[in-house]
């Protein structure tokens, strides 16, 4: 019990902590054929949201959607050759989605092509608050640290709006069940 | 008495030389007066220049504020919708993995 409040202490600041984009990935840039590296805060997110329009419905969609938003960081890359990145930036990024705030909502690995996908949500109150995407190919690298209330089916669904390429997802649900499945065809 | 009486008054009355120098004393009292109002003058028209100037590079000012503080806006809302762009196309291919595995 002595212990209880010392540790209360530390542990508060580390759960307030924010998650690190991990350094290691800014090396990637000079190795990749194509970069996204896409940095938003609080205040440039309501800068942003200044300029889209209320008049157009994808625009006024974006914009509600960014409304309860913090922060949008992603690191996008791509490869010419395959295994270009190593798999320690992948873990220290995951390494900081720990329960009980974070909880994985889809992990799809496939041993056949090297593929790994990884969706992370963080819940708060019964509140998302936080979304974290790991999608890792071959010769492409995506990381994607989204900050705020948001809902992915939301983002997933700005497919076919606003330039975004509306991919076939063959029927796939609206609704997000817990999934965590892993192909090792 | 009244023989002092008017000797006073033809005194009073009687022509008297300036003081010595009155004429330019008056002469420069006219010349401070119109330099004066001079100073008046360029005092206005310098405030009234200085306004004016003050407003045009308020204006230019606020302007460039506006020009940029829009393209930094555009930049955000470019970069923005790159962001969401790359994020939904992944989250898309996702659902389709996730639907590839279930079936």
């Amino acid at each position: 019990m002595k212990y209880a409040i010392p540790v209360l202490f530390l542990a508060l600041p580390l759960a307030a902590q924010e998650i690190k984009m991990p350094p290691g990935l800014d090396k990637l840039a000079a190795k990749a054929s194509e970069v996204v590296d896409v940095s938003l805060d609080g205040a440039l997110l309501q800068l942003a949201s200044r300029f889209l329009s209320d008049k157009d419905p994808d625009e006024a969609h974006v914009k509600q959607l960014v409304g309860g938003l913090k922060g949008v960081y992603v690191k996008s890359f791509e490869f010419d050759e395959a295994n270009q990145y190593s798999q320690t930036e992948i873990d220290e990024f995951r390494a900081q989605f720990r329960p009980p705030l974070w909880s994985r909502i889809v992990g799809a690995r496939s041993k056949k092509n090297g593929e790994n996908s990884e969706v992370y949500l963080k819940t708060e109150n019964n509140q998302i608050t936080g979304l974290a995407v790991i999608a890792a190919e071959a010769k492409e690298l995506t990381i994607v640290n989204i900050v705020g209330f948001i809902r992915p089916e939301d983002l997933r669904d700005l497919g076919g709006h606003m330039g975004i390429p509306k991919i076939d997802v063959g029927g796939a649900k609206k609704g997000h069940d817990k999934k965590d499945k892993e192909d090792d065809k | 008495m009244m023989d002092d009486f008017e000797k006073q008054i033809q005194q009073a009355l009687s022509r008297k030389d300036p003081s010595p120098f009155f004429e330019a004393r008056v002469l420069a009292a006219a010349k401070r007066d119109a330099r004066a109002r001079r100073a008046n003058w360029q005092m206005w028209w310098a405030s009234a220049v200085a306004a004016s100037l003050l407003i045009v590079t308020g204006s230019a000012w606020q302007y460039e504020k506006g020009v940029r503080e829009r393209a930094a806006g555009e930049q955000a809302k470019a970069r923005l919708e790159l962001a969401l762009k790359v994020t939904s196309v992944k989250l898309q291919k996702i659902s389709q993995k996730v639907e590839h595995i279930q079936n």
